[in-house]
């Protein structure tokens, strides 16, 4: 209970302070959302009526306070540039992110975990090695570089995907979900090859344990204690490394759509903070940290289930 | 017990990412178009507006607009006006009186015959003051709409004005739509189907269409963020146009593209805070017009492409474009530092221009100038800054001593081009301030003879020439890529982009 009531606590504190830094942010930097919408061919009098209209006119407490209450009654305010509910806006693309994000999670486990056991249990042969090499280069490889490398090869050389022909899900799934799958693998990769190298140091770690020798004197063989007894203890770093992982991925994702040219929340956040379409920029920034908390939150279920020696104190 | 669900939590996840990395790997039938009348555009920018066409601000947004709504004329590619809702127009000789007459059975994309109260609440709406100023700012002078009869309407101005038709091209929309915001009704060759923010702006032709019907049924419009990444979207098929495609963009398309070139309509030059030391003395001006070597700007920009301007005037406007003003200055540095020393600046001076960042061609010309610059002992620094930062800093508060930018024409009219520069002009950012110029210009506006007209508009430019107002560098290339699959792409003198025009190749023959 205690345990709960303090999760909530600092779940709300994280949520204001992000709010609150970005509206900060925008106060400091320069740029006005409402010259912004009217442009050059602004007159003075069109300016002031449309700050007014924006609310603009008031005090930054004032207007974060009201922001707040009202979205935390599930009202985020109405777009400037688009005039029509942000709210409607996020839902239409959290879905192209958040798909993404899973997508790429999904990747990352299917890669590193056969993967890690593998290399764990043939430990200095000659496939170890190989994916200990392969494993550094991509590890050092950024996700984006790693995009444009695919657009390139996958796109133009072998023409497996249209670069930039991006499929909207609300019109074609499996298309949308086949045009996801490389910037997927670009977030992946990288996250993957560092998984794989802690699975495999830590399953290896394990093997060495008073434990293990026991298990296989009961008589166990090498599979029963691989898996009924080393994986248990051995994936705990590993899902800690996931949650951070995923929780990296989603806010990751956004570089990921530009390069792929993928309209979802990233875009339109890129494309809000230089148009100064504020309503828009804080509801994205506090949904990607919503989801970022909850994430963390699971993580340490997860943890709970794995290992019940784990206790919430 | 726990193991078994492990296992089976495994399994789901194995299972379905195979289903993923299979349906991926399961081969590309999209691309071919099926069906065959339709074409995917790329824009730059979002159409980031409502879908209000009186409220639409953003150029962007107007160039799409062009192809849903239309006034009660509108420009053709040569930059002339033809009658679009009106059939017919006349002006009284005084320059007050416009009367239009209602084009036979012209219908909105929603069924509805355009009717006379449509085109008087259209013009009410955008000339309505209670909001403090009109939608259209020019509308101002417009005292009063009459409904003469069923087929006629007369706008009466409060001042003569005989260029007032310019303005005429402004959108007429439906009395009877609530909410011009969300619902796009006009009378244009497409109509609008949808719109998802930041990713795609569906139009379908208009089958009721008064004119020549538009060739492709379906035109989406796909927002490329990224600039750099164009050539690449072309040749992979993502799209099957671009306007506006970088030089070096436009480099790396392959065969199945005709890059067309044209220009883009607007002036740029290093626009000059007059107000501001040294630029407050004309012969510094001058001097850095004499600095200048405006092939040598265009050759590393744009490969040679570009057209030299020598004032506030670009070559699309046939009627008061002077090419002579290209002459007024020729690159002399010697002519420069004597200026400069005469200036009281024998050994130069620096200054900041402030450039806005997401123009590419913009912030290259500026490093070419810091180098050209150089070479009379000027010394310039670049600051770059984010365009919401330039309209706020440098456009309003006109808070910078140079910029760097291109200045287009809202309308066709020599007044869209010279108005800023009369010292009163709340547009005036550069804040030039010539009596004389003043004086020509209010001439101009008064003139209602064309020739007359004409006549005191060039003598407006080559004062802004002479006195060195700024220094004037180009119209700028603008490479529009069109797949050779369609044809029909016209260059117009404003910023518009006109749809109905394109054609597939196998369709026409």
């Amino acid at each position: 209970m205690k345990y709960a009531v303090q999760k909530i606590v600092s779940f709300v504190m994280t949520l204001c302070l992000v709010s609150f830094l970005v509206f900060a942010a925008f106060a400091v930097i320069p740029g006005d959302p409402a010259l912004s919408k009217l442009g050059t061919d602004a007159t003075p009098s069109q300016l002031a009526a449309l700050r007014e209209e924006m609310g603009l006119n008031r005090p930054l407490l004032v207007r974060f306070a009201d922001w707040a209450v009202s979205f935390v009654q599930g009202d985020m305010g109405t777009s400037y540039s688009y005039d029509r509910p942000v709210s409607g806006m996020i839902l239409d693309k959290l879905p192209i992110t958040l798909t993404l994000a899973v997508m790429a999670f999904l990747l990352t486990i299917m890669i590193a975990v056969p993967l890690g056991i593998y290399a764990a249990r043939h430990e200095g042969g000659k496939v170890d090695y190989l994916i200990y090499c392969i494993n550094q280069v991509t590890m050092a490889v950024p996700p984006f570089f790693l995009g444009i490398l695919m657009t390139f090869f996958f796109g133009l050389v072998l023409k497996w995907f249209t670069p930039g022909g991006y499929v909207s899900y609300q019109t074609d799934v499996p298309g949308f979900v086949r045009y996801l799958f490389f910037p997927a693998l670009a977030i992946a990769l990288p996250k993957a090859a560092m998984a794989l190298k802690l699975l495999r140091s830590s399953v290896i770690h394990e093997t060495r344990q008073d434990y293990a020798r026991t298990a296989y004197s009961r008589g166990n063989n090498t599979n029963q204690v691989l898996y009924r007894h080393i994986l248990k203890n051995a994936l705990i770093p590993v899902v800690t490394f996931l949650g951070m992982a995923l929780a990296d991925m989603i806010a990751g994702s956004i570089i990921i759509e530009q390069v792929f040219s993928i309209p979802g929340l990233g875009r339109i956040l890129m494309t809000s903070i230089s148009g100064r379409d504020y309503p828009v920029v804080q509801a994205i920034i506090v949904w990607i940290a919503v989801l970022v908390l909850v994430v963390n939150l699971i993580v340490d279920l997860v943890y709970r289930i794995i290992d019940p020696r784990i206790r919430m104190e | 017990m726990k193991r078994k669900t492990i296992k089976k939590l495994l399994l789901v996840l194995v299972l379905t990412t195979l289903t993923i990395a299979l349906s991926a790997c399961s081969g590309d039938k999209e691309g071919e178009n099926s069906d065959s009348s339709s074409i995917t555009i790329g824009i730059p920018q979002d159409v980031e507006d409502s879908l209000d066409p009186h409220k639409a601000v953003a150029a962007g947004t107007e160039e799409v607009f062009f192809n849903i709504y239309e006034g009660l004329v509108k420009p053709d590619s040569d930059g002339n006006l033809v009658p679009a809702v009106a059939s017919d127009y006349a002006i009284s000789e005084d320059g007050m009186t416009y009367t239009f007459t209602l084009r036979d059975g012209i219908k909105f994309h929603d069924g509805n015959l355009v009717t006379v109260d449509d085109i008087k609440y259209s013009l009410d709406r955008c000339a309505d003051t209670s909001n403090g100023d009109p939608l259209v700012s020019a509308f101002s002078n417009i005292d009063s709409v009459n409904v003469i009869d069923e087929k006629t309407v007369e706008v009466v101005l409060k001042e003569a004005d005989t260029e007032f038709l310019f303005y005429l091209t402004n959108a007429i929309i439906p009395a009877s739509n609530e909410d011009p915001a969300k619902n796009a009704i006009g009378t244009g060759p497409y109509r609008f189907v949808s719109h998802a923010p930041q990713e795609s702006f569906v139009m379908k032709k208009f089958d009721g269409y008064w004119g020549t019907p538009a060739h492709i049924d379906n035109v989406t419009l796909k927002v490329c963020a990224n600039v750099d990444s164009i050539a690449m979207d072309l040749n992979g098929g993502a799209i099957d146009m671009f306007a506006r495609v970088p030089t070096e963009q436009a480099a790396q398309l392959s065969d199945n593209f005709e890059v067309q070139e044209g220009t883009m309509n607007l002036v740029q030059a290093l626009y000059l805070n007059n107000s501001v030391e040294p630029f407050t003395d004309p012969k510094v001006r001058q001097a850095l017009c004499y600095a200048l070597d405006k092939q040598n700007i265009m050759d590393i920009v744009a490969d040679g492409k570009g057209t030299p301007v020598g004032s506030s005037m670009f070559p699309a406007f046939g009627k008061y474009y002077m090419e002579e003003l290209n002459d007024v200055y020729t690159t002399d540095y010697e002519k420069a530092k004597e200026l400069l020393t005469e200036a009281g600046y024998p050994d130069g001076f620096s200054f900041t221009m402030t450039v806005p960042s997401n123009y590419t061609q913009h912030v290259n010309t500026a490093q070419v100038l810091v180098e050209q610059f150089k070479n009379i002992g000027v010394d310039a620094q670049i600051n770059l800054v984010e365009w919401d930062a330039w309209l706020s800093d440098v456009y309003t508060d006109r808070n910078y001593e140079a910029t760097v930018v291109g200045v287009d024409a809202s309308s066709m009219t020599g007044r869209a081009m010279l108005e800023r520069f009369t010292s009163t002009a709340p547009n005036n950012f550069v804040n030039y301030s010539n009596p004389t110029y003043d004086e020509t210009f209010a001439k101009a506006i008064a003139a209602t003879d064309d020739a007359e007209k004409t006549k005191y508009y060039k003598e407006c430019e080559r004062i802004l020439a002479e006195d060195a107002a700024n220094v004037y560098i180009q119209d700028l290339s603008c490479l529009v890529a069109v797949n050779k699959k369609y044809a029909g792409y016209e260059f117009y003198p404003l910023y518009v982009q006109d749809f109905s025009k394109l054609y597939l190749v196998e369709e026409k023959q």
